[in-house]
């Protein structure tokens, strides 16, 4: 059993730079977490905080039951990949697999043995005379995980394993780390700054904003509904839009005036809005470029200024106003038509796609409102886990 | 605009040419002296030490230098090494006081920069600047403090008066702990993740990556203490147990043959060391940055 538990965790830096900020979390056995965010969010520090090479400066830290806040790190049985993979590179590749294990006293035998497993479960096998300085970016990378799963730990905790790989190789070992997880199913905190990364790999996301928790949630959750403005921004891409507008409120209906525009409001939003007794006021309305309609003589008209072809859809970057709307238009049966710099388009917006932002504290209004705290953001709201893996429609 | 280039190019080559030659000079007319026979070495050097008067002697106006001997002998050898068991011994003290330096130099300086390295703090970066401060001094700064430290300890006119100071060498200290501050802190926080004890991370983790580092400084500090004169004379004034460094300067006019060939066997440990870790020297002295900021 390798639950962690995370309990307001707190670390401050030179008694006055705070890196991670009253962060609470149970990751479930055999779960995949990803923590996500800018660089200086506090994600690897987190990690490191669990791993034990950070003492932490409040709250608890516990493993398999077990609190582990004064427990040193050869202690905690968990293994960690880093993301410079941090390989002896005196040692041969079999040597920086089975040191682990050699200091651990198991024979030579066992050692042997549970070396050539990990080897080829990761097709290094041919490899392990070599030393680290004779492999390739990727090869490494292998040998990392094979060092950490050579030892069965608890839990893994993967710093950013992937960072120093080109596009290809990423997508390749992202891959192979799924296939993994699929192998040796035991519980996962995955360190990455690439929402694509975290989408694609996470039982849950956890996304983090200067040392602040702000969501965590499966990527469905966070993809489609997210708990405040940073996170609608931060995942998915291309960036969801954000336009000002005003949210108005008419007896028990709201709706949304956008650019002089009056548009309807979904009746399952509108029944959060009045859960919620939300205020008519000043809001960011976000709205997913995939879930903007390209029509006929019919909404909003703008002047396009971009044009990205990415192969399977078009990314249309279209001025209307002071605004910069991002529309993806997908290939159909047949491929999508040719745009021109400067055409002028009519586009409208899904009405039940439309996410509806505070102007004043960024939260979403669909959401239950923070209590109110000084200086603080509001507590993230934590899912339940899910049973099995989500995986977005379309991150 | 190519020729001037090719000029200066020529003209630098040149002048470097010379340079070399001159530094080569001594050590080739060592070399190829220390196997003349004692008489060719006599009708060629007779007038360098003449003896003038009340047995003091001085350099006399004409020599002839002579590279090439008319007969190769070794008898300077045979007579150094199983007929005069003198120069054998002084030999030997050199070797017992210069390897426990070198040995005692390379576990105090790794430890300590371990220490530097992995504990940063106020405390340690001001005991680090001190390091740096004291290898500034030249050595002879230190000799009377040295001397009188010696006395207190009882140790004066032993070979712990030279041993001693000479383990405890900031230099050493300095080169080793720029050297082990650029091991990655990921590999030693993997070594901790995967078991290693705090010996067991400098044993296993740093100290084999700090092998070009610490094959540098055995070099230099064996180059260094195998040539040392004032120490001896000044710390350990029983002839008996000097060095042939200091020896070799007492060898009197008529045995200068032998003065070549003691002076080649004197070469030989240093040079041997050199040729075969002088890879690792450059790439040590480099990468501790020493040589490249």
């Amino acid at each position: 059993m390798a639950e962690i538990t995370l309990t307001h965790v707190k670390k401050i830096y030179d008694k006055s730079v705070v890196a991670v900020q009253d962060f609470c979390m149970e990751i479930q056995d055999k779960e995949f977490i990803v923590l996500v965010g800018p660089s200086g969010c506090g994600k690897s520090t987190t990690l490191r905080m669990i791993a034990g090479l950070e003492e932490i400066s409040a709250g608890e830290i516990a493993i398999g039951g077990k609190v582990v806040n004064r427990v040193p790190p050869k202690d905690r049985d968990i293994a960690m990949v880093f993301q410079d993979y941090a390989l002896y590179p005196h040692m041969t590749v079999y040597d920086n697999i089975a040191y682990g294990l050699k200091l651990r006293k198991f024979p030579r035998r066992v050692i042997d043995q549970k070396v050539r497993e990990a080897a080829e479960i990761l097709d290094i096998t041919d490899l392990l005379k070599r030393k680290p300085k004779a492999l390739s970016g990727g090869q490494r990378q292998r040998v990392a995980i094979g060092r950490a799963i050579v030892r069965s730990p608890k839990a893994f905790l993967m710093d950013e394993p992937l960072s120093n790989l080109d596009a290809k190789l990423r997508n390749q070992m992202r891959t192979e780390i799924i296939k993994l997880r699929q192998r040796i199913q035991t519980t996962f905190v995955y360190v990455t700054h690439d929402q694509t990364e975290a989408m694609t790999l996470g039982d849950r996301i956890v996304i983090m904003k200067e040392g602040y928790v702000q969501q965590i949630g499966t990527p469905r959750q966070v993809f489609h509904d997210p708990n405040n403005l940073f996170v609608a921004g931060f995942i998915g891409t291309p960036q969801m839009n954000f336009f000002h507008g005003e949210l108005h409120r008419e007896g028990e209906t709201y709706f949304l005036e956008l650019g002089g525009t009056r548009l309807e409001i979904a009746e399952e939003k509108q029944q959060h809005l009045r859960q919620y007794d939300v205020p008519a006021q000043p809001v960011v309305a976000g709205i997913r470029p995939e879930h903007v309609l390209l029509t006929e003589g019919e909404g909003f008209s703008g002047q396009v200024d971009v044009i990205e072809m990415m192969g399977s859809n078009t990314h249309l970057h279209v001025r209307f106003g002071d605004e910069e709307c991002v529309i993806v238009v997908p290939d159909g049966d047949e491929p999508v038509r040719e745009f021109q710099h400067g055409e002028t388009v009519q586009f409208m917006f899904h009405a039940d796609r439309i996410h509806l932002f505070s102007r004043e504290t960024e939260q979403n209004l669909e959401h239950a409102p923070a209590a109110p705290a000084a200086e603080e953001p509001a507590p993230a709201t934590e899912e339940p886990a899910p049973a099995a893996a989500e995986a977005p429609s379309e991150p | 605009m190519k020729k001037p280039r090719l000029f200066g190019r020529t003209a630098l080559t040149i002048l470097a040419a010379v340079f070399a030659l001159l530094f080569l000079l001594p050590t080739v007319l060592t070399i190829t002296n220390s196997f003349m026979t004692q008489s060719e070495i006599t009708a060629n050097y007779g007038q360098v030490f003449a003896t003038v008067k009340q047995g003091t002697s001085y350099i006399a106006d004409t020599i002839n230098l002579k590279f090439i001997p008319d007969k190769v002998s070794f008898s300077q050898y045979i007579t150094v090494l199983f007929r005069s068991p003198d120069y054998l011994l002084k030999f030997w003290n050199s070797v017992i006081l210069v390897v426990p330096i070198v040995i005692l130099q390379l576990i105090i300086a790794s430890v300590a920069a371990y220490g530097f390295t992995r504990w940063r703090g106020k405390v340690s970066d001001v005991i680090f600047f001190s390091y740096v401060i004291l290898m500034l001094m030249p050595y002879q700064v230190t000799l009377v403090p040295n001397y009188l430290v010696s006395d207190w300890l009882g140790i004066l006119n032993t070979r712990w008066a030279i041993i001693l100071p000479g383990a405890f060498a900031p230099f050493s200290v300095f080169l080793l702990t720029k050297f082990m501050r650029r091991i990655p802190n990921s590999l030693i926080e993997a070594a901790k993740l995967d078991g290693s004890s705090e010996f067991q991370i400098f044993k296993n983790i740093c100290l084999p990556q700090c092998r070009s580092a610490l094959y540098s400084i055995a070099i230099l500090v064996f180059i260094d203490y195998w040539n040392m004169v004032e120490q001896p004379l000044i710390l350990l004034p029983d002839a008996s147990q000097q060095p042939l460094s200091v020896y070799l300067s007492t060898i009197n006019s008529g045995e200068i043959g032998i003065a070549f060939a003691i002076a080649v066997i004197y070469m030989i440990p240093g040079l041997l060391l050199f040729l075969h870790g002088e890879e690792y020297l450059v790439e040590g002295i480099a990468h501790s940055g020493s040589v490249k900021g």
